[in-house]
């Protein structure tokens, strides 16, 4: 590093952990306990098991006590006096601490920054993902609050705010940000000539609700559930879930609260219906607890697979709503956060009766296999056409004459015809309405709970460990319901205010994270999975408290959230850095603009698709087979596995419908980091790969994109070739090209004309490409010249970013 | 290819413009050493040591091979065939599909005899693998923790039954990038009879939660070898080279206001996309290896066969390859053991003593370690619920076979007691196994960590693990 850039990144560092730091001691939270939790808490923390010398340094109070040896590790303001210090700063390789063959040595900077902060009185505090959010201490609430609290952070560190985003630019972000598909030329225009003070709100509004933002806010919630289409282990056989994504997809477009949402996909079986819900919600919600991977191989052992499914219960349920790793506390205490592996157990008992027996004597290779307790219903998207039908069932019952004859019995009178028509209506309605129906996993209750133990070690052979009853983790709190708690008070735990006995406030924390996200790029708590001591404390705790009592106070609404945080200065800021930023906040953690990032894989799907004229926008429903690789799936086994691409409009529907096969994903959702679902995920790599090259370069799927591009430029681009490849940028880019764009593009496509003059069938070959209908008015020549047109704009980079 | 195209030279462009691939995905995944484009160039500070290896062949037999016809040679267990299996063994120990079924000991169904200056005992089922026992090491006494085929190959590629972690290969080629700059560093191919195998998850070379760089690539050795590296029907090689180029061209253009490096990292990726585009079939075609190599390894071009694939992995570790697994498939064998072998075996024992002979003449075995075996042996006791006897999963003892790659040959490490049941001699863990292929490819596997979910993960976990040191020539 230069000389020049150092200071600012002192100031970088000093700003960062400003916030709470008393004077004249490094803030304990943000700075000391991470270096003691990464270096010192493997041998001295919470593991009871794993703990050296009697000492514990997660626990301050502790430290502070004479040990065995008669050292005291700190003694506040003493540095002289305590172990902790004299310790790290030993020259003796023999007693320096930690010892050097670890993994993680001190610093010269960490150890003096553990001194001064002995020295000022080791000033402790809990840690601070245990701690409620705090209303802030800021200009409270009110209209403008965060960028009021960003601006001054990233001032006091010498920064200057990054100008507005160009209007474009702004328009196509908020559109690939809530809705995960470009804005249209006309939605486009239609907000720059929007003279109104509150265009902005109004967009936001309109994008909010509309079933598109759904859509994408459901994929954000399945990668956290890891819903997927199939088993997972084994044969990964099809499994009945899709209903529930409906429900999931339904449930934001009616901005269900969170706090119901939780409730309903733990404990939906359990619940007492709610104001307006249908009747069949709260068994689709339920299939929550039913989409882990589960194994229908021959031979699986059920003790062994109880503990595999508990334990995948546990970390899902942990990392979703706690952002906890207790799943780490499987076969041991854990080594950096406050659990126990009986908080581990204790959680796994909550869901001790969810019935999953059945599989272990009917496991099938049947697609969809068996896995009952499962139900038959009409998924929320189709409700309406049920109702529909049902209604003219009805009538048409009242109108036919109730005598049904006998088969044998050859009519005496020949019916009216119309009877013979209301029969035949009669009949292809029932058919119809049978079909609406579809099968769904749902959680019932065993009326005996399996009994849980402590497995030592995680071992399920192992049944001498203690029995637990259902328990939240010891350090969160405790659950008093008169009986045997349940996935009900689970469910309410999480979502209850402190005041009244919750983790309310926690949980809307570790949530209103996830939506910053979606908004910035990261969460303000850079470890969205985990704000343990092995996390990264948030770089905004007070922004991150604001937020989180914003969603609790608004009534668990995640709409009104995302309304606050994008209509604040700080998401409509640029996302080009100036020198100064880049140099001193190369990771924009100060937020003095915005970012920039590739589109997650559905909507890079989804943009393609868009942009081309192909995507089929309905709104839930069927599972949609794009073209696959042949043979993507001839490692699959019992059954056999054949993969038949759609032929009619589900092939060209939005990636969130696409089958997830969960051990072979398909390969264009696979290169661009969409993750297998077999595990929870709370943030998703964004990788750039020559895979993912390939994949835009020759998946067909994007050639057919490209193809019928071209058409649409050959019929609406105008007669020029500046003017088409104008019209194509306005289209995908939402932007007029530049010169030299023109003049590349046009060079391309003056080279292609002059190939495919010489060789029309191979031009007939590409513009064959996909089962769409091809405009046969087109000559081939052209079609194919404007497709190579059409499939570099989809390639560039600016077309998959969010800007 | 074009002159533009190879005048980019994707590393000298990175040194160039200061970047650095991937540096989104980090930036998410918090504060982490990382190598320059992962996948391609070397973590920082590694190798820990010099290494003896520089590319992995894993010939994964899957399903299960029993130990008992192959490399664990046991004349007491044929003295007790019929006999019931002592229940001081079997009581408490975890059981597959013999599950609540009398437990009776099933003698050895192959001869076995000694190979080689070493002489090393090999079943009749393995005489060309035999005829190269000095350059083998026999691994006897091998242990893993699941006895379920999906998780047993999760715990034997990836250290852990738990879904979502990267498998050794992506572990392999984050920590040592690969030398191949025109194809992936991590190779996965293919094969089976074409019985019932058991299915095989992507799971098994997945990146989890390193940079889906390091994740492995499929290569099909029937059909169009890899996913999407063809151009389009109607698109020839000049016209795709267009499009490439005109696209990065373009991309350069956006990249020229500095604001976002990923541009840079774009262009250099559509640049080996490309060049992969071309490099893929020269691989794929066998045209120019002689009949003798053909012959040698059973090779038949166009088709998956273990030969096939055994000679795609050695031309795949020429070319820079860092890692290839290979998974033979059809080694279940509950029944009808005697019949699966004769018919599994020959081609395996042919393709892989062609392995070994073929890398060896070629100067390569040195450098290329090569490792055969199971996700988990088979039990010395009979099943026979299912028609002819055969063998249920076992996991409390079975071998694999090491060669080259600084393994030294003639050598047979641990043992099995009398039934071939437990492994009491020189154990092996699966963790270790890790271990030993880590050091020989000069990595210390207790240093090699990444940060997840608030561990310092490992491939090896968190329980010790140790190198094999006798292994080592």
């Amino acid at each position: 590093m230069t000389d020049r850039y150092r200071g600012t990144v002192v100031t970088l560092v000093l700003a960062l952990a400003a916030p709470a730091a008393a004077a004249g001691s490094p803030d304990y939270s943000a700075t000391v306990r991470p270096i003691l939790a990464r270096s010192c808490f493997p041998c001295h923390g919470p593991d009871g098991e794993a703990r050296q010398a009697g000492l514990r340094l997660d626990d301050v109070a502790a430290a502070r006590r004479v040990l065995a040896s008669g050292a005291v590790a700190i003694v506040p303001g003493d540095a002289g006096a305590s172990a902790l210090v004299t310790r790290i700063e030993a020259s003796d390789p023999d007693l320096v601490m930690p010892p050097p063959a670890g993994p993680h040595p001190l610093s010269a900077a960490e150890r003096q920054m553990l001194r001064a902060w002995v020295e000022a009185g080791a000033p402790a505090a809990e840690p601070w993902a245990l701690v409620g959010p705090v209303r802030p201490g800021l200009p409270a609430g009110g209209p403008g609050w965060i960028d009021r609290a960003l601006e001054a952070r990233f001032t006091a560190a010498g920064l200057g705010a990054a100008p507005p985003a160009d209007p474009v630019t702004l328009v196509r972000r908020v559109h690939l940000d809530l809705t995960g598909i470009p804005p249209s030329p006309a939605e486009v225009a239609a907000y720059l000539s929007d003279g109104r003070p509150d265009r902005w709100e109004r967009l936001v509004d309109r994008l909010l609700a509309s079933p598109r933002h759904a859509e994408r806010m459901a994929t954000w919630w399945l990668d956290q559930v890891r819903y997927a289409d199939t088993v997972g282990y084994h044969g990964d056989q099809d499994q009945r879930a899709a209903p529930y994504r409906d429900w999931v997809i339904k449930a934001f477009l009616d901005d269900l609260p969170f706090d119901r949402f939780t409730i309903l996909q733990l404990a939906g079986d359990l619940a007492e219906p709610g104001p307006g819900e249908h009747p069949d919600d709260r068994d689709l919600a339920s299939c929550y607890n039913r989409l882990l991977q589960t194994s229908h191989e021959g031979g699986v052992q059920a003790r062994e697979y109880r503990a595999i499914y508990q334990a995948d219960r546990v970390r899902n349920l942990s990392v979703v709503w706690m952002a906890a790793t207790i799943g780490c506390a499987q076969c041991h205490d854990h080594k950096f956060d406050p659990f126990t592996a009986h908080d581990f157990y204790a959680l796994a008992a909550f869901f001790a009766d969810v019935d999953d027996e059945a599989h272990f004597k009917d496991g099938s290779n049947d697609l969809p296999t068996r896995r009952r307790p499962e139900r038959r219903v009409v998924p929320p998207f189709a409700r309406d056409e049920a109702a529909a039908i049902d209604g003219r069932l009805a009538i048409l019952d009242r109108r036919l004459p109730a005598l049904v004859l006998p088969p044998w019995a050859a009519p005496e009178v020949a019916e009216a015809d119309e009877t013979v028509a209301l029969r035949i209506e009669r009949e292809r309605l029932a058919a119809r309405r049978a079909a609406l129906e579809e099968g769904v996993m749902v959680t019932r209750a065993l009326a005996e709970p399996r009994a849980v133990r402590i497995l030592p070690r995680g071992n399920w052979l192992d049944d001498s460990g203690t029995p637990v009853a259902p328990a939240v983790p010891a350090r969160h709190g405790r659950l008093d319901p008169a009986g045997r708690a349940g996935r009900l008070e689970l469910a309410r735990w999480l979502v209850t205010p402190v005041a009244a006995g919750g983790q309310g406030e926690m949980t809307a924390r570790v949530i209103a994270n996830r939506v910053w996200a979606i908004c910035f790029g990261t969460g303000l708590c850079r470890s969205p999975g985990d704000f343990g001591a092995q996390g990264q404390p948030p770089d905004h705790p007070e922004i991150l408290d604001g937020v989180a009592l914003e969603l609790l106070d608004g009534g668990w609404s995640l709409r009104r959230l995302l309304r606050t945080i994008l209509t604040s200065r700080a998401y409509r800021r640029s996302s080009e850095p100036s020198a100064a930023q880049l140099a001193a906040d190369p990771d924009n953690r100060l937020l003095a603009r915005q970012g920039r990032w590739r589109l997650p894989a559905e909507h890079v799907r989804d943009t393609l698709l868009a942009v081309s004229g192909l995507l089929e926008e309905r709104l839930g429903g069927e599972t949609s087979r794009p073209y696959q690789p042949a043979g993507h799936y001839r490692l699959l086994n019992f059954p056999q596995r054949e993969y038949h691409a759609d032929g009619d409009w589900r092939q060209w529907r939005r990636g969130v419908y696409v089958h997830w096969q969960r051990t072979f994903l398909h390969p264009q959702l696979a290169a661009f980091d969409a993750p297998s679902r077999e595990e929870c995920t709370v943030a998703r790599p964004r990788s750039n790969t020559p895979r993912a090259a390939l994949v835009l370069l020759n998946d067909p799927s994007f050639v057919e994109a490209a193809r019928r591009l071209a058409e649409e430029v050959l019929r609406h681009g105008g007669p020029t070739d500046p003017e088409r490849i104008g019209w194509l940028w306005r289209r995908v880019l939402s932007r007029p090209p530049l010169p030299a764009e023109v003049e590349l593009l046009a060079g391309l496509v003056a080279r292609r004309r002059e190939e495919y003059r010489a060789d029309v069938p191979a031009a007939a070959a590409l513009v064959a490409v996909g089962e769409s209908p091809r405009d046969e008015a087109l000559p081939p020549g052209e079609h194919a010249a404007w497709t190579a047109a059409a499939r570099v704009v989809l390639n560039l980079h600016e077309t998959t970013s969010r800007q | 290819m074009t002159p533009e195209l190879l005048a980019i030279h994707r590393r000298t462009f990175l040194r160039d413009q200061g970047l650095a691939l991937g540096a989104a995905a980090l930036g998410l995944l918090g504060a982490r050493p990382a190598p320059a484009a992962p996948g391609r160039d070397p973590l920082p500070g590694l190798p820990h040591h010099p290494p003896r290896a520089r590319a992995v062949i894993f010939v994964c037999l899957a399903g299960g091979p029993s130990h008992l016809e192959s490399f664990d040679h046991k004349p007491t267990l044929a003295a007790r065939d019929g006999e019931p299996m002592p229940e001081s063994i079997t009581a408490g120990q975890p059981i597959a599909q013999l599950q609540g079924q009398k437990l009776v000991c099933l003698g050895p169904r192959a001869r076995f005899r000694r190979y080689g200056a070493c002489g090393a005992e090999l079943s009749d089922h393995f005489p060309r693998l035999g005829a190269q026992a000095d350059r083998l090491a026999i691994v006897r006494s091998l242990v893993t923790e699941q006895i379920n085929h999906d998780p047993a190959h999760t715990f034997m590629n990836c250290g852990t039954a738990l879904s979502g972690r990267p498998s050794m290969g992506a572990w392999v080629t984050y920590g040592l990038g690969s030398a191949a700059d025109d194809l992936p560093g991590f190779v996965v191919l293919t094969s089976r009879l074409g019985r019932n195998p058991q299915p095989i998850a992507a799971r098994q070379w997945h990146s989890g939660f390193l940079p889906g760089a390091c994740q492995g690539v499929e290569f099909a050795t029937a059909g169009p070898p890899v996913h999407y590296a063809a151009s389009p029907p109607g698109v020839g090689t000049g016209h795709q080279a267009d499009v490439v180029r005109t696209v990065q061209a373009l991309d350069r253009i956006a990249a020229g206001t500095g604001a976002d490096p990923e541009i840079a990292t774009r262009i250099a990726q559509y640049e080996l996309a490309f060049r992969m585009q071309t490099a893929v079939p020269a691989l794929a075609d066998l045209a120019d290896e002689s009949p003798e190599t053909l012959a040698l390894y059973g090779a038949e071009p166009g088709r998956a066969t273990i030969g096939t694939n055994c000679l795609m992995a050695r031309r795949l570790v020429e070319r820079g390859v860092r890692f290839v697994q290979l998974y033979h498939s059809d080694w279940d064998h509950h029944d009808r053991i005697d019949a699966y072998m004769a018919e599994i075996c020959p081609p395996t024992d042919r393709a892989v003593a062609a392995l070994v002979a073929d890398l060896a003449r070629r100067g390569l075995l040195d450098e290329t370690l090569v490792v055969v075996g199971g996700e988990f042996g088979r039990t010395p006791m009979a099943q026979a619920n299912k028609g002819p006897v055969g063998r249920d999963h076992h996991v409390k003892g079975f071998s694999m076979v090491l060669a080259g790659g600084g393994i030294r040959g003639g050598v047979t490490h641990g043992a099995t007691d009398d039934f071939g049941y437990r492994a009491v001699t020189d154990v092996v863990h699966v963790r270790d196994l890790h271990a030993t292929m880590l050091w020989l490819l000069g990595i210390d596997h207790a240093r090699f960590s990444v940060p997840h979910e608030g561990l310092d993960t490992r491939l090896t976990g968190v329980v010790p693990a140790t190198p094999v040191v006798s292994l080592f020539g």
